[in-house]
């Protein structure tokens, strides 16, 4: 893949290599959450295994532009060792300063944040249900 | 590795021996006069070149030399178009028929005559891209002075019968315009059996120079046009400034090789089209754009399911390909033309435009299927489905 001067160096590396693509495999305590934004079709789903009442591991699916796409594999590293309150407390804006994301796209990261706040609701043991 | 470069509808390299011919007029020794400058010698060799250019322009739209007015391009020759004719012949009507799917440089002169008290009927074209004559005779009013057609799309390559479009026009005394960028030098032109009273043109989407086009406007009779520029009066005061000699000399050398190569090259490039199309066509969830047979002979358009628009561009970084027309893509909105044909704004946006040329090989046709083929499959991979529903 080329470089291409509309996208930083990060955003480029993850959409080019995908870390944290795919899904976290079994059943036992795997949350799977799911956001869609409601205008231009992209989409999030993020799967993590906790233990020990911490996320041990995340992975992402997404549909969305590169930036929406770096953004979802840049959380699934910032989700792990977080709490379902830090989970559900995790804002879209650390993502767009980590990434320099531009703000014309700010509105795809909502998607994410909203993803990780079904994630948060779909808690082991939380009241609320993934949407 | 290199760039493979699928985006000829959007320019073309300019071929070397154009290259030559603008460098003969370019010069401290070359034929550098001003054309206008015909009191001395290097005057008259400047103003032969251009003479001759037009002969060459002229001859490739099936015009006479004299119906020949140099522009800066096809947006100046159909503005010139446009403007041109609405507001010369206003005393006669201010009802214009157009399409949904022109170029922004047809649309955009349109949209502004209506804020000058035109009408204008901008009909949509079946799923196929196609504007059929019974639709704009339909269209057609007793104060409808000007039909605007593009004789090819610049998005899908769609072919519209321009022929059959100026015999209706031409029974009912309305002047027909015809913006042919995407087809000269392609397809045959001849605006005199096709009744086509305006004609634009521009050179470097046939491996000419950019910055020069023309107009070719009816002589019999003898059509009228408000000039947009005012100066020194040259192309008979219908486009006023000093001739860029080297780029209409090159324009010129385009067309007389897109002449008389344009039967070979013309089926070369369709064979690898096709190839294209059908090295992609058994990907699951991929749609044609347009006509598959009224198209032009480099012109694939695409949109693919399930893939993002933007990410697939970025995916294809090693691809020269466009996602909609170039201009479209400046906004960063889903193509207006695949919306006009019914596609979804997801497939509008999930579109790429490959554009084959004269430097085209079988072997990037071959590549860049395999790459199209390969970047779909992982961005696909990791898409989540399509329905909403909690995971």
């Amino acid at each position: 893949m080329h470089a291409d001067p509309r996208y930083g160096a990060e955003v480029l590396r993850r959409f080019r290599q995908l870390p944290g693509a795919g899904d976290v495999t079994g059943d036992e305590a795997v949350i799977r959450a799911r956001a869609d934004a409601a205008d231009d079709g992209a989409r999030v789903v993020l799967s993590l295994r906790t233990e020990h009442g911490v996320v041990v591991e995340a992975r992402f699916r997404a549909y969305g532009c590169p930036y929406f796409i770096a953004a979802a594999s840049w959380l699934t590293e910032r989700l792990r060792g977080a709490s379902r309150h830090e989970v559900a407390e995790w804002d879209w804006r650390e993502v767009a300063e980590a990434l320099e994301i531009p703000p014309s796209r700010f509105g795809r990261l909502i998607t994410l944040q909203d993803a990780a706040r079904a994630a948060a609701a779909a808690w082991p043991g939380a009241t609320a249900t993934a949407v | 590795m290199e760039t493979i470069y699928l985006d000829n509808a959007a320019t073309t390299p300019v071929d070397p021996r154009v290259v030559e011919e603008m460098l003969a007029c370019m010069g401290p020794a070359a034929d550098f006069a001003n054309a206008s400058s015909v009191s001395h010698g290097p005057g008259r060799r400047a103003s032969a070149r251009i003479e001759a250019a037009r002969s060459a322009v002229a001859a490739l739209a099936g015009a006479a030399p004299e119906q020949v007015v140099w522009t800066s391009g096809a947006t100046e020759a159909n503005n010139l178009a446009i403007f041109g004719a609405a507001r010369f012949h206003r005393p006669k009507g201010a009802h214009i028929v157009t399409s949904r799917t022109e170029h922004p440089s047809v649309l955009d002169p349109c949209r502004r005559l209506e804020r000058e008290g035109f009408e204008v009927s901008y009909l949509r074209p079946g799923p196929d891209g196609i504007v059929e004559p019974s639709q704009i005779e339909a269209a057609l009013r007793a104060d409808t002075i000007l039909v605007s057609l593009m004789h090819v799309n610049n998005e899908t390559g769609v072919i519209q019968d321009v022929g059959e479009v100026g015999r209706v026009c031409r029974a009912r005394g309305v002047l027909l315009h015809v913006d042919a960028a995407q087809s000269a030098g392609k397809l045959g032109l001849d605006v005199i059996r096709d009744r086509i009273d305006l004609l634009a043109l521009t050179a470097h989407k046939l491996n000419g120079p950019k910055g020069v086009g023309a107009l070719c406007v009816r002589r019999e009779p003898r059509l009228g046009l408000v000039p947009l520029l005012y100066g020194g009066g040259q192309e008979r005061g219908l486009r006023s400034g000093t001739l860029p000699t080297h780029q209409i000399a090159g324009f010129g050398a385009a067309c007389r090789i897109a002449a008389a190569e344009m039967t070979e090259e013309a089926a070369r490039v369709t064979h690898l089209r096709n190839r294209l199309w059908s090295a992609l066509s058994t990907l699951p969830g991929i749609l044609l754009n347009g006509s598959e047979h009224r198209r032009a002979p480099g012109m694939l358009n695409v949109s693919i399911s399930g893939v993002e628009g933007e990410s697939l561009l970025l995916a294809l970084s090693d691809l020269a390909v466009s996602s909609g027309s170039a201009c479209a893509t400046l906004r960063g909105e889903p193509s207006y033309v695949l919306r006009a044909l019914g596609r979804s704004e997801q497939l509008a946006q999930g579109s790429l435009r490959l554009t084959l040329g004269r430097y085209t090989t079988a072997d990037e046709v071959e590549r860049a299927a395999m790459r199209i083929r390969a970047e779909v499959e992982r961005l696909r991979a990791i898409a989540p489905p399509m329905a909403a529903a909690a995971g």
